[in-house]
């Protein structure tokens, strides 16, 4: 299964310790040889100034050797450094968690400068002794006090570039404390901050220099690199999955997607799988919306990517060859179940795929063998025929299908829409939509238009 | 003669013919070769005044040079007959003059002229008889005006007319001999005097000349060097190298003018090739025998002649070859001002690079438009035409040569140009053709940075030679190297990776503002696209690709690959000209019959189905393909349909037979097309299309025939169609899922049952009604969005429209949209680079904005 790891196509995307996770899971899994991930690890942690980590790390590696002597240098420079930067960025916090200066401080950057500059004497500086604290808390593992540091300095700083590399340490931060509530308000900050800022590349990427000169494919870089943290967020996040397929399917991020990193492919199409289940109701039309949509997007970039999720989803909807989509969710359990995102999905995954199996199988079918079904659902007999009652239970089609036991069979009987509900359906859209329209001309003759810079017509779908 | 006094008597006549000569070269290598063509055109029609005066028997007499004995004694006896000839021209003159006729003395003046220009030619000095006979002609002609204007009776017109023209002709000419003529009036013996002087010692030189040659033809440099040293000089001089300069100004000065013997100037340049001894010499050589070579045909229709062409390609190579070894040297289009006259070394110089003007890029491009056109005028279906085919080895050699050449120089924009004329070369080319080429600049002493690798992957060089395209910042040759970048990509199958560069390099948009020749290599670019779908099996990607360019009927145009007859307009002259010289050489050609075959055949793929599915005439009217729906009402119109003979009546019937559930027989129509044997791997294609034909059989039968029957065995379906019972399945369930078809399938007893409802007339009427309700809705939406401009989407269009399954659904979908718009509000940069879903984006973004 090693072949549909995706570890190694996620790690360049990462930061630098947003990939222990990753490495940690790889030894749990042992998909890999558990020397080579320590191995990795041990790469991993020298060049951070979690000296204690390499430390340890080193010795498991080598039992039988000393040590190396720079980890020491190495620690006593860290902490003097951390003594250093943090009498520098105390000052500025002093300052700041003053609740007369919280009081005073206003939207305005400038004008909180300002006052700050008058009142207390801090000047840009010392402003940046918070970020460069924060950053350094970061390196050597203090993730929730980089966090509370990083916050205060992008509140007060003016200056773009450290900002947004204050956002992305924030988001690294939160991620790493599992504070997945404040790491999705922060990841969505941060979109909405690489949305409107084109050409911004956070500093501490390995991204190579040359991609600064092109706004455009800074972007891209940056939105790239958003898909793959907000992995960590979105499968973590209760609400998570919703959300990413809401992201994940705007058209920037799905022509990210296609563009530079197709194997996302693989978290949107297990999303809009397990967001199923929890849509019951009004969701639904928009999750059986994003399904059509992804296996549109499986299907054109079949040539680039496939694994067993995605494999799963084009025979169900595209080949509708039940067997094949059987035996590929066979061994999407497996890749489900080891992937570092999706293993504490696993049963929910396997679930909510029977469901869908099964919701297409008996919108096709008139007729069906119980037996057969539960083959294809991979159950016995009982657990199927279990399975089926409660899925006509749950489902829309409760009123049609009807399970005959004499024969061991369902029948559905799907009488055809009248005519007269067509109609309706087609029409009731429509007096909302005239509405729109004429509140539409009526507030555009009293506001004009914003600026015209919105997208040109782009290429239309293939 | 020394060469001294030829030199005060020529410089003065040859400065204005000079500073023309210099005016075409330096056009010549600035701008393409389309430009500089037309403006030599254009420069030489206003010479051609003073060009009527050259002589015309030019020929005659340098022909005498070809056997060297015969030269000298020719040129002796040629002499004195022309001195003679120009007195008596100057007798009859005076005669005129005597009875007033201008006519005749403006034709004898023009004849005189004439040979006085060629005494130039050959480097004499002008007789002072001329330039007497000049003097004397403008006081009569200043008594004749003065006359005139008194007299009473005036001239008649021709005469009056002779006298105007003959006074600007003295004038120019007067002023073409301006020091001379002041000397002779400043002192007429002394000046004769001088020209005795001046061509005495030939005389003797002559026979001395004659001697050595005779002896041994092949010694001739030696000979020549020999006998410079004895310091006299002649015809013969002409050859060696210390005159070489000498002789090339000559003969760029006699360039681009009506009567020089163009074939006499290479021969002579050939020549002073073979005794060019110092690599200046050499090169400046080249460089004025290329020319000259290029010149040699002044006609812009026709071709170069082909031999003339191999031993101009010859001549780069070794020009390239020079200087690629000689570090010292530099061909530059601009230089500093040097004399023409006087050899230069890297030691005179003061950087020690010697800088000469030229352009060997414009030879490069000259050669391979040369080359284009003559395969352009070739009859492509004669062997003349392969034979011709042959020498692309030789061109795309020098081509390469030149590459090396420019690497070494760094010399950015040249280079981006070169590597474009060789990807030119190779992009269409099937691989065994490019390694052919290949393997030939493998064999050649300097080879360019990039070749093919090891593994001989044709794509691996496209795609060097592409990125230091792209990296140049000429857009320009981006676009075009981007176009030959697809075509190769679709050109090896790989549909995938060109769609997507197609669509990533957004040129569809700008496309119309290109030049003629870059929409052509598009237009190329995306007819290979499609059949490079068709070749993979995409179907529908084919026939959208196909759509557009079959929709204009112009195919051939198009891709220019024949003239298009236009009905309503007639071509000027100049813009059929235009046309041809635009059209492609025949072995570049896509085949026009293949492609309809393409087209049609996918067409019918998509069509028929379709066709089947819809049952009322007003959804009939939807045409997917337009030509093909044509056709196809064409042949059903038809009483009479006798078997079939091209490629269209082929898959007419094959369509037919398709629409009546004979897939067999539409197999084998479509299968017997003979076309097919041109598209590579036709075996595996015909096989595809077999299966495609069985699969969309089935689809047509299900939709023809549903309406009869309320059950069909999926295993009848299976044996009718050769389908595996899985596939079978398959494709109901697909058609059932994307209700298609109104079915279920029965897995206890593996039928397909029907559900069909036939609508009641008022019924029908009513769900039409309904459809045109919501188009109606949707233009109006179309509408405002107009009127507001780019930045509309007041509403969630694209959502709403879609989606009128149940009104909550839609406003919740609505509602969604907004949210999602939401945080889309701020992408508004966010054209990524492969946009390719953001049709109907751009109205999202910015209502999401507004509705905050």
């Amino acid at each position: 299964m090693a072949e549909y790891d995706l570890t190694r196509t996620v790690i360049p995307h990462c930061d630098r310790h947003l990939v222990f996770p990753l490495l940690a899971h790889l030894v749990e899994n042992e998909l890999f040889p558990a020397e080579e991930v320590q191995k990795a690890q041990y790469e991993l942690a020298k060049e951070t100034n979690m000296v204690d980590y390499a430390v340890s790390l080193f010795e498991q590696l080598h039992p039988e050797e000393s040590v190396p002597e720079e980890f020491a240098g190495k620690r006593e420079n860290a902490l003097s450094t951390n003594e250093r930067l943090q009498q520098e960025a105390q000052a500025v916090l002093d300052v700041i968690t003053n609740p007369e200066v919280a009081q005073s401080l206003r939207q305005d950057k400038n004008q909180n400068l300002q006052y700050l500059k008058e009142h207390y004497n801090v000047t840009l500086e010392q402003i940046n002794a918070l970020y460069n604290f924060g950053q350094f808390q970061y390196s050597y593992g203090n993730y929730s006090g980089a966090a509370d540091y990083l916050y205060h300095f992008r509140v007060l700083s003016t200056d773009p570039d450290l900002t947004m590399s204050a956002h992305w340490g924030k988001l690294a931060s939160d991620i790493l404390t599992g504070k997945w509530d404040v790491a999705l308000e922060e990841l969505n900050t941060l979109r909405e901050a690489i949305d409107s800022r084109s050409p911004s590349v956070p500093q501490f990427t390995s991204a190579p220099s040359a991609s600064i000169t092109d706004p455009a494919l800074a972007q891209l870089h940056s939105r790239t690199w958003l898909l793959h943290w907000s992995l960590f967020v979105y499968f973590n996040h209760p609400e998570g999955r919703t959300l990413l397929l809401e992201t994940f399917l705007s058209p920037t991020y799905l022509n990210t997607i296609q563009t530079s990193s197709p194997w996302i492919l693989r978290y949107l199409a297990t999303a809009a799988v397990l967001s199923r289940k929890s849509s019951s109701g009004a969701l639904s039309a928009r999750v059986r919306h994003s399904l059509k949509e992804i296996v549109k997007v499986i299907q054109m970039e079949e040539y680039q990517y496939q694994d067993p999720v995605t494999t799963f989803l084009k025979e169900l909807y595209v080949e509708f060859d039940f067997e094949a989509a059987q035996r590929a969710l066979g061994r999407a359990e497996v890749v489900v179940a080891n992937d570092f995102f999706l293993n504490e999905f696993r049963d929910d995954f396997m679930d909510n795929a029977r469901y869908l199996i099964s919701e297409a199988y008996c919108r096709i079918h008139q007729r069906i063998d119980i037996a057969d079904l539960s083959e294809r659902l991979n159950l016995n007999k009982e657990e199927g025929e279990k399975w089926i009652v409660n899925l006509i239970r749950e489902t829309r089609m409760g009123a049609d299908a009807k399970i005959d036991l004499e024969k061991n069979v369902i029948e559905i009987h799907r009488p055809p829409l009248p005519v007269y509900q067509s109609i309706i359906e087609k029409t009731r859209g429509l007096a909302f939509r005239t509405q729109a329209l004429g509140a539409a001309m009526t507030r555009t003759t009293q506001a004009p238009p914003p600026a015209s810079d919105a997208l040109p017509a782009e290429v239309e779908a293939r | 003669m020394s060469s001294d006094d030829e030199g005060a008597a020529k410089a003065p006549a040859a400065k204005p013919a000079m500073s023309r000569f210099l005016r075409t070269g330096g056009s010549g290598s600035d701008s393409d070769d389309s430009d500089s063509d037309s403006e030599e055109e254009s420069e030489m029609s206003q010479d051609e005044g003073q060009q009527q005066r050259r002589s015309r028997f030019l020929r005659t007499e340098s022909d005498g040079e070809d056997s060297d004995e015969e030269a000298t004694r020719v040129v002796k006896s040629a002499r004195d007959k022309r001195l003679e000839e120009m007195e008596a021209c100057g007798k009859t003159m005076d005669n005129a003059v005597k009875i007033n006729d201008w006519v005749a003395i403006s034709n004898e003046f023009d004849k005189l002229v004439r040979m006085v220009q060629r005494q130039q030619n050959v480097s004499e000095p002008i007789p002072p008889f001329f330039i007497r006979q000049l003097v004397n002609l403008e006081t009569a002609l200043n008594n004749a005006m003065a006359k005139e204007k008194e007299a009473k009776k005036k001239m008649n017109a021709a005469n009056a007319r002779g006298l105007n023209g003959m006074r600007q002709k003295v004038k120019k000419v007067t002023k073409e001999h301006e020091t001379e003529v002041k000397r002779f009036q400043a002192d007429p013996e002394a000046f004769e005097r001088e020209y005795t002087a001046a061509a005495a010692p030939e005389a003797p030189a002559a026979p001395r000349t004659r001697r050595p040659r005779t002896d041994e033809d092949e010694e001739e440099g030696e000979e020549d060097d020999a006998f410079t040293t004895v310091g006299k000089g002649g015809k013969a001089m002409a050859f060696t190298a210390e005159s070489i300069f000498k002789n090339l100004q000559l003969i760029q000065e006699a360039r681009g003018k009506k009567n020089t013997d163009r074939q006499e100037q290479i021969k002579i340049l050939e020549k002073l090739l073979a005794v060019a001894v110092t690599s200046y010499q050499r090169i400046r050589v080249l460089l004025t025998l290329v020319s000259a070579r290029f010149d040699y045909n002044s006609s812009v229709a026709t071709h170069m002649p082909i031999d003339l062409w191999n031993s101009a390609q010859g001549e780069v190579d070794q020009l390239i070859g020079v200087i690629m070894l000689e570090s010292a040297y530099v061909i530059q289009e601009v230089t500093d001002e040097y004399d023409e006259l006087a050899e230069r070394t890297p030691e005179t110089e003061k950087d020690g690079i010697v800088r000469i003007r030229g352009s060997v890029i414009s030879f490069v491009d000259r050669l391979d438009d040369e080359f284009t056109k003559s395969l352009q005028n070739i009859d492509p279906h004669g062997t003349e035409y392969v034979d011709r085919l042959k020498d692309e080895k030789a061109l795309y050699c020098t081509i390469c040569r030149s590459q090396a050449l420019y690497e070494k120089n760094k010399s950015e924009d040249p280079l981006g140009r070169v590597i474009m004329r060789r990807l030119e070369h190779i992009y269409s080319k099937p691989d065994p053709v490019v390694h052919a080429l290949e393997s030939a600049v493998a064999a050649s002493d300097i080879k360019p940075s990039i070749v093919l690798d090891t593994e001989g992957q044709t794509s691996s060089l496209i795609h060097s030679l592409c990125t230091h395209l792209y990296k140049s910042n000429n857009s320009f040759l981006r676009t075009r190297a981007m176009l030959c970048h697809i075509y190769h990509y679709a050109l090896h199958n790989d549909f995938h990776t060109a769609r997507d560069m197609l669509l990533m390099s957004h040129l569809q948009e700008s496309i119309y503002s290109a030049d003629v020749a870059t929409q052509i290599l598009y237009n190329r670019t995306v007819v290979q696209l499609g059949l490079s779908a068709f070749r993979c099996g995409l179907i529908k990607e084919a026939q959208a690709t196909l759509q557009d360019i079959f929709a204009t009927q112009r195919v051939k145009e198009l891709l220019a690959q024949g003239v298009h007859q236009q009905r309503y307009q007639v071509l000027t002259p100049e813009q059929e000209k235009a046309e041809r010289q635009r059209q492609l050489p025949f072995h570049m050609h896509i085949n026009t019959e293949l492609l309809e075959a393409a087209f049609l055949v996918s067409s019918m793929l998509v069509e028929i189905p379709l066709l089947a599915s819809i049952d009322t005439e007003e959804q009939k009217r939807k045409a997917i393909s337009k030509p093909f729906r044509r056709l196809l009402d064409f042949a059903d119109r038809q009483i009479f349909t006798g078997p079939p003979e091209s490629t269209r009546d082929h898959i007419m019937q094959a369509s037919k037979a398709l629409q009546n559930g004979e897939w067999e027989k539409c197999r084998d129509l479509v299968q017997s097309i003979k076309i097919w044997s041109l598209m590579p791997e036709c075996n595996s294609v015909k096989e595809m299309l077999a299966k495609r034909i069985q699969e969309e059989g089935l689809r047509t039968y299900l939709f023809t025939y549903a309406p009869h029957y309320t059950t069909l065995s999926l295993s009848l379906l299976s044996r009718t169609f050769s389908l595996p019972l899985r596939t079978v399945t398959s494709i109901v369930s697909k058609m059932i899922w994307t209700e298609e078809l109104p079915a279920s399938l029965d897995q206890a007893a593996g039928v397909v049952v029907f559900h069909r409802v036939d609508l009641s007339r008022t019924q029908q009427l009513a769900l039409s009604l309904a459809d045109k309700v919501n188009s109606m809705v949707e233009q109006n939406e179309k509408t405002l969005d107009n009127k507001l401009g780019l930045t509309p989407a007041w509403n969630e269009r694209g959502d709403g429209a879609k989606g009128a399954k149940g009104g909550e659904q839609t406003t919740e979908r609505r509602r969604g949209g907004e949210r999602r718009g939401g945080m889309r509000g701020g992408a508004r940069g966010g054209r990524g680079r492969g946009a390719r879903f953001a049709q109907g984006l751009g109205n999202q973004m910015a209502g999401a904005q507004r509705n905050r």
